[in-house]
């Protein structure tokens, strides 16, 4: 056997066949119940409050995973095509902020869109506002902004190498037959980046859907995702095969959407080429 | 634990929390972790470990330890005791942890935990005796398991500048429509649901019942709306009280006595149904890697230095009955606290140990509630 395969087998396979037995048992006082049953399965079918966390941990991160491409499209294009000297640099100093602990920026959104936070004494001070914003912290807004701007530089580094790849020779083609900025834009630049887009929009929507501290920290009671849900099944509410289940769900819908958004893809890509 | 005896496990169907840890670590997941533990103990210059609420990790409470060995204790720090217990499960270990009085006896049944040697601390004389006799607390041998180190209550502290009482105090303040999105509540179980059962008037001997159980889900469902913020931490909960962001918040009573020091206007409430009144204490582990330090870790919590911070800097009440002298009556009837604690203890509701079936129960219904289901 290889080596890369063992290791596959210790961390990836092992741990995942543990993770699929133990979402099949079922909690018995503070042991486990080892009979095989679906139970846990059907429970995250039918009760509400499953897929209503499921369909909202979807929608903030998807809501997310948009603003944070659509945001870092332009600095990306800016260093792929208008900066020449130190590129490098460029793509250092634009990821800088996210070199500190992920923790500490999450942290750092709760100065800023606090009761007392940055946007709220600016407001009142100029006289836009006269009682401070409520909706910013505790909100689903909140988890939003956040996870946008934490998970910028998965976005940014994915999109920078795909633009920087295109051949410029198309573009003072499509130029020279007549192509407007606009045009010339929607037939060559964007077509060829795709691939960026599209694995900028996994890096960043596979592991927001499930993150667990930003919605602790500044979700407030209606901004709870299922990764919280995760956490307290194997905390407080002690039902380890119940987050056990919960997790696979939620990976088997990550994967399923994953798929759909391929085709989609896909089928754009063969439209716009 | 060997291969034999875990090989029957699976055969019987029936494998415990401990046996399937075990089997996590014989399949190499532990064994990675393994070689970094030591070297970390020793780079942290061999201190105990204590696991213990947030705002306890404080030099003021470790004078003693910190004077004989030239630095503090390490601290590991939880917001819940549920979520302690289940990282003890889990496979943490610390030299000493800090539950409450509802904790004790599933605690101890546990099997985490050690009887402590009283004749090893130089504070036990001194130490309340009517605290240390909660139930549960005496093991086989009469040492006892958990040695009482604070106490105090959970109430409403609120903003009397900003909150129009009607009437009396009352815990009805956190159920007042009018501040609908200004409430706060702490998020664990042990504090919040045992407060919904004073509210709705339902006697803690009969909390585990049905008819309690649905009278009591439905007051906190019915207060859901109104709260802007669950969370076992305190510092958020005193911010936003300061800030004038929520005018009312379930608390312990040090958020109270703090926010006083800053002169924000605000009153730790004793709602004319009672508060929850606690005991807390400290725990020695099992297996506790350093039982020396552990025993100076507990004495120095002991100590009337520590006390005397306790009482004045946070509003606690403390074990050693020589931490009240230097304080007045007015001073500690202005904290809430007495030196004698049964008069405050007694005034109060003092929580009933349940099992674990109804611990679990709870804490799930009272998440399901929080997430608006």
């Amino acid at each position: 056997m290889s080596p890369a395969l063992v290791v596959l087998i210790i961390g990836i396979l092992v741990p995942f066949i543990i993770l699929i037995s133990l979402s099949m048992w079922t909690r018995d006082g503070f042991g486990f119940d080892m009979t095989p049953t679906f139970e846990n399965y059907q429970r995250v079918g039918t009760e509400p409050i499953f897929s209503t966390l499921l369909a909202r941990s979807f929608w903030i991160s998807g809501i997310a995973t948009f603003f944070t491409v659509l945001l870092c499209y332009p600095m990306a294009y800016y260093v792929a095509f208008h900066v020449h000297r130190n590129k490098m640099l460029w793509i250092v100093l634009m990821t800088l902020p996210f070199w500190t602990s992920y923790l500490l920026r999450v942290f750092a959104w709760r100065v800023i869109l606090g009761y007392e936070g940055v946007i709220n004494s600016a407001f009142l001070s100029m006289g836009w506002i006269q009682a401070p914003l409520e909706f910013l912290l505790y909100s689903q807004t909140a988890v939003i902004i956040t996870l946008a701007h934490a998970w910028a530089a998965f976005a940014i580094l994915p999109l920078y190498v795909s633009l920087e790849k295109i051949d410029k020779s198309l573009l003072e083609a499509a130029t020279d037959l007549g192509d407007g900025p606009v045009r010339r834009f929607l037939r060559i630049t964007l077509p060829l980046s795709l691939p960026g887009v599209i694995s900028a929009c996994f890096l960043i929507f596979i592991p927001t859907t499930g993150d667990y501290i930003t919605p602790a920290l500044l979700g407030g009671p209606d901004g709870v995702m299922i990764g919280n849900l995760i956490q307290l099944q194997f905390g407080p509410v002690n039902n380890w095969p119940m987050g056990a289940a919960l997790s696979i769900v939620l990976m088997l819908w990550i994967g399923a959407l994953a798929l759909v958004f391929l085709f989609i893809t896909r089928k754009a890509k063969d439209r716009l080429a | 634990m060997d291969v034999i005896d875990q090989l029957n496990a699976v055969k019987r169907g029936k494998l415990s929390r401990r046996a399937f840890q075990q089997s996590l670590l014989g399949l190499g997941i532990g064994v990675m972790a393994t070689p970094f533990m030591p070297s970390r103990a020793m780079a942290q210059g061999d201190q105990g470990t204590l696991f213990t609420w947030g705002g306890y990790d404080v030099p003021d409470l470790f004078g003693a330890y910190e004077a004989k060995n030239g630095a503090l204790p390490n601290f590991a720090v939880f917001g819940g005791a549920e979520d302690a217990l289940t990282r003890l499960r889990g496979g943490f270990v610390a030299d000493v942890v800090h539950p409450c009085n509802a904790d004790l006896i599933r605690w101890v049944d546990s099997g985490y935990f050690q009887p402590i040697d009283t004749s090893r601390l130089s504070n036990w004389d001194d130490v309340m005796p009517e605290l240390a006799a909660m139930a549960g607390n005496k093991s086989e041998t009469g040492a006892p398991w958990m040695v009482p180190f604070d106490w105090g209550g959970t109430s409403v502290t609120y903003r009397t500048d900003l909150v129009e009482l009607e009437g009396e105090e009352s815990w009805d303040i956190l159920w007042d429509e009018r501040y609908a999105g200004q409430i706060g509540m702490l998020a664990s179980g042990g504090d919040a649901w045992w407060s919904a059962a004073i509210k709705v008037g339902v006697p803690f001997d009969q909390i585990n019942t049905d008819d309690a159980f649905e009278r009591i889900s439905a007051a906190l469902r019915e207060q859901r709306p109104l709260v802007r913020v669950y969370t076992d931490d305190v510092t958020t909960l005193g911010q936003a009280l300061s800030s004038g962001e929520l005018v009312a918040a379930m608390t312990w009573n040090s958020t109270a006595v703090e926010l006083q020091y800053e002169e924000i206007p605000v009153r730790f409430a004793q709602p004319k149904e009672g508060a929850l009144t606690w005991v807390c204490g400290l725990m020695m582990h099992r297996d506790a890697p350093n039982p020396e330090r552990a025993y100076e870790i507990i004495d120095a919590m002991l100590s009337v230095e520590a006390g005397e911070f306790m009482i004045g800097a946070y509003g606690y009440g403390h074990s050693n009955r020589k931490s009240f002298e230097t304080f007045t009556d007015e001073e500690l009837q202005g904290l809430g606290l007495s030196a004698n604690p049964k008069e405050i203890l007694d005034a109060g509701h003092f929580s009933i140990p349940q099992g674990q079936e109804w611990e679990s129960r709870m804490n799930e219904t009272y998440e399901l509630i929080k997430a608006g289901f």
